[in-house]
């Protein structure tokens, strides 16, 4: 009766711990799942959608039309999995893609650096410097990319639930305490949670089918009634009414679609 | 010619001033006015007493009478009552929705100021404009063009006109009848019509035709026509159990439906309650609301619907509250506000429901939209709560709401007076203020209004932007100004034909026009036009009657209040007006001469 996202590093544990977490709890663990969803959904190449979701932003650190586009595709793919609940998603950051459902246990695993180190050179056969150099550039390239799409830096604790460090504690402990944690009550879901992902799904996929001919648009909903917030001239709002309401009509669980033009976009939106 | 004095060239600078500060609007147009009001004396350019003469003028009297006499038709119901026939007339076709509004809003445009003309209609052409998929940009344009030259019908139609017998008086001239400029109206207004007729495919945008094309209806399109309605529901007695609160704001967002009142144990009655009041257990709601949305929530939070309001019977009734749109009016200290800070709610005791923009209606989280010019607002609440609200001014009522207060019994008297005036004028031949203020003053006599509502309905910034401007044209007029710069115009120009004087005229009033306000255009012009007229050996009446109506000719910039309460609603860009416009200014010029050649035989 949970969600639980498990942010990890390279050769930190995190798939391990997240494989053995579903298995224990008996509930679904997705992560590539998501891209390949994503990508056959909206018609683009998996290769192009890694390399956008993965890639650090450009040297401007502004995140380019088409990478947003692509961020809204794999955002909308996913919520459609969470949705089912008893999900278990490892991966690139799960939990500011779902922030906008209350009851997500967001967990981080992270691992000493040496431990991660001595994993990649066996795995890849390679030198103790240029396995960290790798590592080092990994974390780098993630962290650019969550400050560029949300501001925040990944190793900022205050973004979890729970953060567990795997060296002292086994990958075992690790399943065992978030394995108890997500049965605890803040991450049960109730009727409106469930009304919450619902809705966070429809903006969701709004959002997804109006992203490739806009960007600066926000889209939130609250049973059923979406509102969009577009930013711009009242002819540009009135081109992204027309595509919204295409988009909506394609779409099930709409009560009503409205769309503002504002001058901000305002924080809650997706 | 006289040679320049330093006088002259004083009052040069100060036309210059206000035409410089009516362009750049650093301060309103009737500051302006006033400025030159207490300008003018300390230059030693007028005399004191010549500075405050338009205070006592005639076209200051007749305009105050007219918007007394205005407010005492209004008050009957007289007007508003119009709108529902013509609305059957008009029917869904688009020439015949055109001519039909048109002429209505002429007409009542030819006797009232033409924003309140244009305002009233504008709500309902929405609703057509939806429920025909006319685009709302074809109809609104020859609308608003209509309110304006329906101002040049009659001689109180529109402030130029009122001021025009004012400037001829120094001069000596006879001044114009009532009706005298009627024919040269009515033509104008059926030119202007018969131009978006024959030609409105090729000036009118063909914009929005989205809409027009939507055709599917599914329940995500905002329709204007599908208005929301009253209902009395109650809560279950265990609602609050098992269930998080549930707040007046939540079942706004939720399902669009908004809390108008709701009861309070053990009986407390609140009347617009805000948004974080709880929903308790067993409580009576009064909402407003889509048949489809209440039913969505009655059926989610398990309420109960009640057939009709029992415990908000009284509170229902038809006198003492109900809903009425609102529009933003041009240089509306609203403009850019959302409702949120305007807070109508605290302020004012009513309830926000619903922003109509152009062809969209905005129901959720209305709080947040920025109000833009021509934005209808849904309001509801209780008739006196409304008036208050309505004699703030800041939105122009397109309903009327003092529905207690309103007087359809003395419709008959309105009408009298309203005779008496005009007969006073026609046949007895007595002057325009004095016909005009004895209608005024029978219908507070006769009790159609009170003295009180009388001094309210006045429009002061109409009065002083007059009033300041006059000592403006004496100035000009007495400094031997406006005769200098008619000597030297007709010594460049060189000997004209008088039809072609009265053209350059024309064109030249309607540049001003375009850039200062008509009034300011009129009091500037006209002793200069009357004296060029006397070089050129040309009829002076007739020049100074082309300045009166051609200032009137502002349709190629959305300068003109209409235009300007327009063009949000009807999305149109300014380059819009310039097309449209520039066929309608022309066709306009032409017309006007035309009938004056033909009536007075140029």
């Amino acid at each position: 009766m949970a969600i639980i996202t498990i942010s990890r590093g390279s050769y930190s544990k995190g798939k391990e711990v997240a494989e053995k977490v579903a298995s224990r709890l008996g509930y679904q663990c997705i992560s590539r799942e998501v891209l390949l969803d994503a990508s056959e959904h909206f018609h683009i190449p998996e290769m192009k959608l890694v390399r956008a979701i993965h890639d650090a932003p450009s040297i401007l650190g502004r995140f380019s039309h088409g990478q947003q586009a692509f961020v809204a595709y794999f955002r909308c793919a996913l919520v459609q999995y969470v949705k089912e609940d008893n999900v278990v998603y490892h991966g690139l950051a799960g939990h500011l893609l779902l922030k906008g459902i209350p009851n997500v246990l967001k967990v981080r695993v992270i691992a000493d650096m040496d431990d991660r180190v001595r994993a990649e050179m066996k795995r890849e056969k390679i030198s103790e410097e240029a396995a960290r150099s790798l590592l080092l550039k990994d974390d780098e390239e993630r962290r650019k990319w969550t400050h560029a799409l949300y501001g925040a830096d990944p190793r900022d604790s205050s973004l979890y639930d729970l953060v567990v460090h795997v060296h002292r504690l086994t990958v075992d402990n690790a399943v065992e305490i978030i394995s108890h944690a997500a049965q605890m009550a803040p991450f049960k879901t109730g009727k409106q949670v469930q009304k919450k992902m619902e809705d966070y799904g429809l903006a969701c996929q709004l959002k997804a089918g109006l992203a490739d001919s806009f960007d600066n648009v926000g889209v939130k909903s609250e049973y059923g009634n979406i509102l969009v917030y577009a930013r711009g001239n009242e002819h540009h709002v009135q081109r992204v009414r027309k595509k919204a309401r295409e988009v909506a009509r394609e779409m099930s669980g709409v009560n009503d679609l409205e769309v503002h033009a504002v001058q901000k976009l305002p924080l809650d939106v997706v | 010619m006289e040679p320049l004095t330093s006088e002259m060239i004083m009052v040069m600078i100060m036309i210059g001033i206000a035409v410089f500060l009516f362009i750049v609007e650093w301060v309103r147009v009737d500051v302006v006015a006033i400025l030159m009001m207490v300008a003018l004396p300390l230059l030693h350019l007028v005399t004191p007493k010549e500075a405050f003469v338009g205070m006592s003028s005639n076209a200051v009297i007749s305009i105050i009478a007219v918007i007394i006499i205005g407010a005492g038709l209004d008050k009957t119901g007289l007007i508003n009552r119009l709108v529902g026939p013509i609305l059957k007339i008009a029917g869904t076709s688009k020439s015949r929705v055109v001519i039909a509004i048109s002429i209505t809003v002429a007409g009542i445009s030819s006797f009232m100021q033409n924003i309140g003309a244009a305002a009233l209609f504008l709500p309902a052409i929405q609703r057509i404009s939806k429920s025909t998929k006319i685009p709302l940009s074809q109809l609104l344009m020859p609308i608003g063009f209509s309110a304006i030259l329906g101002g040049t019908m009659t001689l109180v139609g529109c402030s130029p006109l009122i001021l025009l017998n004012d400037l001829l008086e120094p001069f000596g001239l006879k001044p114009f009848g009532l009706f005298d400029v009627t024919p040269i109206g009515l033509a104008l207004v059926a030119s202007g019509l018969a131009c978006f007729i024959l030609l409105g495919r090729f000036i009118l945008p063909q914009g929005s035709a989205e809409s027009a094309e939507e055709t599917s209806q599914s329940p995500i399109e905002n329709t204007l026509i599908e208005m929301g309605e009253i209902y009395e529901i109650q809560t279950p007695v265990n609602y609050t159990d098992y269930r998080e609160p549930v707040l007046v704001d939540n079942l706004k967002r939720r399902y669009l439906v908004n809390v108008l009142a709701i009861t309070e144990p053990p009986d407390f009655k609140v009347l617009s309650p805000t948004g974080d009041q709880e929903v308790r257990s067993d409580v009576h709601l009064l909402v407003y609301g889509r048949k489809k949305d209440i039913q969505r929530m009655v059926e989610v939070e398990e309420m109960q619907l009640k057939e009709a309001p029992v415990i908000f019977k009284r509170e229902t009734e038809e006198g003492a509250s109900g809903a009425v749109e609102a529009v933003v009016a041009p240089r509306s200290p609203l403009i850019g506000k959302t409702l949120r800070e305007i807070n109508l709610q605290d302020r004012f005791q009513v309830t926000p429901l619903a922003i109509y923009r152009g062809e969209e209606a905005y129901r959720a989280e209305i709080g947040d939209v920025p109000l833009a010019v021509g934005d209808a607002v849904l309001i509801h609440g209780e008739w006196q709560r409304l008036q208050v609200l309505q004699h703030e001014k800041s939105l122009l009522f397109t309903t009327p709401v003092d529905v207690e207060l309103l007087r359809p019994e003395k419709a008959i008297f309105a009408g009298f007076w309203l005779a008496v005036a005009l007969s006073m004028i026609l046949i007895f031949n007595i002057q325009l203020s004095v016909s005009l203020m004895t209608g005024a003053l029978g219908m507070v006599v006769t009790r159609v209004l009170n003295i009180d509502e009388a001094y309210q309905s006045v429009d002061w910034r109409t009065i002083f932007l007059l009033a300041g401007l006059i000592p403006l044209g004496i100035a000009t007029e007495k400094t031997g100004t406006a005769a200098w710069i008619a000597h030297t115009i007709l010594n460049i120009i060189g000997d004209v034909q008088p039809i072609v004087l009265l053209t350059v005229i024309g064109v030249l009033s309607t540049i001003f026009t375009l850039v200062i306000s008509n009034v300011g255009a009129t009091v500037l012009l006209v002793p200069l036009v009357v004296n060029m007229a006397i070089a050129a050996h040309t009829d002076p009446r007739m020049a100074a009657l082309v300045v009166g109506l051609a200032t009137s000719n502002s349709f190629m910039l959305p300068t003109h209040q209409v235009n300007a309460l327009y063009m949000g609603p009807g999305r149109y860009r300014s380059v819009d007006f310039m097309k449209a416009g520039l066929v309608i200014s022309i066709v306009f010029i032409v017309v006007m001469i035309g009938m004056i050649k033909l009536i007075y035989g140029v």
